[in-house]
């Protein structure tokens, strides 16, 4: 019994100490099969233990400075365009009424999955966060279609406006 | 004294001092429990599931009610909220029409609001060109942040502040359109 305890207490000591790659891989090996972790209501679960550092995203432009630049871009030409719209009328140019549409909804969706990363994240929300994600998705599609089809069957977005206004 | 002079005293020294029961450490096991704690054997995965625990039970650091409402900060969620709210409408019609385009089509909408009394009419018309306009102001601001200008304190309330009067303004201007 005693004798048990003391060969299972240095066995894996011995093991290790042998051969400093194999415990590094042990420790890893221990770590990815116990950190599937959920979150729990109360607060977030951090992957690994405190001597692990943080993970940081794979580094891309597209989700970086590309993602960045174009979100100015779009921001700062919808002031002209918010500018042509209140001189013109949308039904005499509605190719200008559809690109207002499109981008009025690009801005829109950026600025929805942005609440979205920011509030809802899937790092604490494992079931939740993909599920809106996903939801704003689906939803700005819609919202493209339900533009569209507005801006060919009926007066376009600028024109509804203009006229609800004086209405 | 008296025992170590006649050369008794090793023998009683050692009788007296000797541990009895220290002598059979079987014994001396079995009797007195040697801690009063008890050890769990645990897998080494077992650590982080209770590092998991604790991290459960740590208070929150007091966090946003604890700063003083600031035009820096409150321009920008404001700036978040107004957009939002916006952003919301567009896509509430939007899909609203895409499921029922007869309901929600533009006479119908025009209709409704024409028939809605003035005081309606011009609150509606508040709550809309008020978020509209501090958007469009504020997100000149933040435009010009992205720029590199105003970013010093007392640029951002100056640019804040220039914001907040334009929406005035221009809202006042909308609703009398």
């Amino acid at each position: 019994m005693a004798s048990s305890v003391i060969l299972r207490s240095t066995l894996p000591r011995t093991f290790t100490s042998a051969t400093g790659r194999n415990s590094l891989r042990f420790a890893l090996q221990v770590r990815a099969a116990s950190s599937t972790t959920q979150y729990v209501p109360g607060g977030p679960i951090l992957k690994g233990t405190v001597n692990d550092p943080t993970e940081f995203p794979p580094p891309s432009r597209t989700h970086g400075s590309y993602h960045w630049a174009f979100e100015r871009l779009l921001a700062a030409s919808l002031v002209p365009m918010t500018a042509a719209a209140f001189v013109t009328s949308g039904s005499s140019y509605p190719v200008f009424d559809g690109l207002l549409g499109l981008s009025l909804v690009m801005h829109s969706h950026i600025g929805f999955d942005s609440m979205v990363v920011d509030y809802v994240h899937k790092r604490k929300f494992p079931v939740l966060g993909p599920i809106l994600t996903w939801t704003l998705r689906s939803a700005t599609v819609g919202v493209l279609v339900g533009v569209y089809q507005f801006n060919t069957n009926d007066i376009g977005l600028t024109e509804l406006i203009a006229k609800v206004w004086t209405a | 004294m008296m025992s170590a002079r006649i050369g008794l005293g090793s023998a009683t020294r050692r009788v007296a001092f000797a541990p009895v029961i220290g002598r059979n450490q079987t014994v001396l096991r079995t009797l007195i429990p040697k801690r009063g704690v008890q050890i769990q054997s645990l897998p080494p995965s077992a650590s982080e599931e209770i590092l998991n625990a604790q991290r459960l039970k740590r208070p929150s650091s007091p966090h946003f009610t604890i700063y003083q409402p600031q035009l820096t900060w409150l321009g920008s969620i404001a700036n978040r909220v107004t957009g939002g709210a916006l952003s919301a409408l567009l896509y509430g019609f939007s899909l609203a029409y895409l499921v029922a385009p007869d309901t929600f089509d533009s006479a119908h909408i025009v209709e409704f609001v024409a028939g809605l009394p003035d005081y309606v009419k011009y609150t509606g018309k508040v709550i809309l060109a008020a978020p509209f306009t501090f958007h469009f102001w504020n997100g000149l601001r933040h435009l010009s942040w992205d720029m590199g200008k105003f970013l010093s304190l007392k640029g951002a309330y100056r640019a804040g502040y220039a914001a907040l009067g334009a929406t005035a303004i221009s809202t006042v201007a909308l609703v009398l359109m």
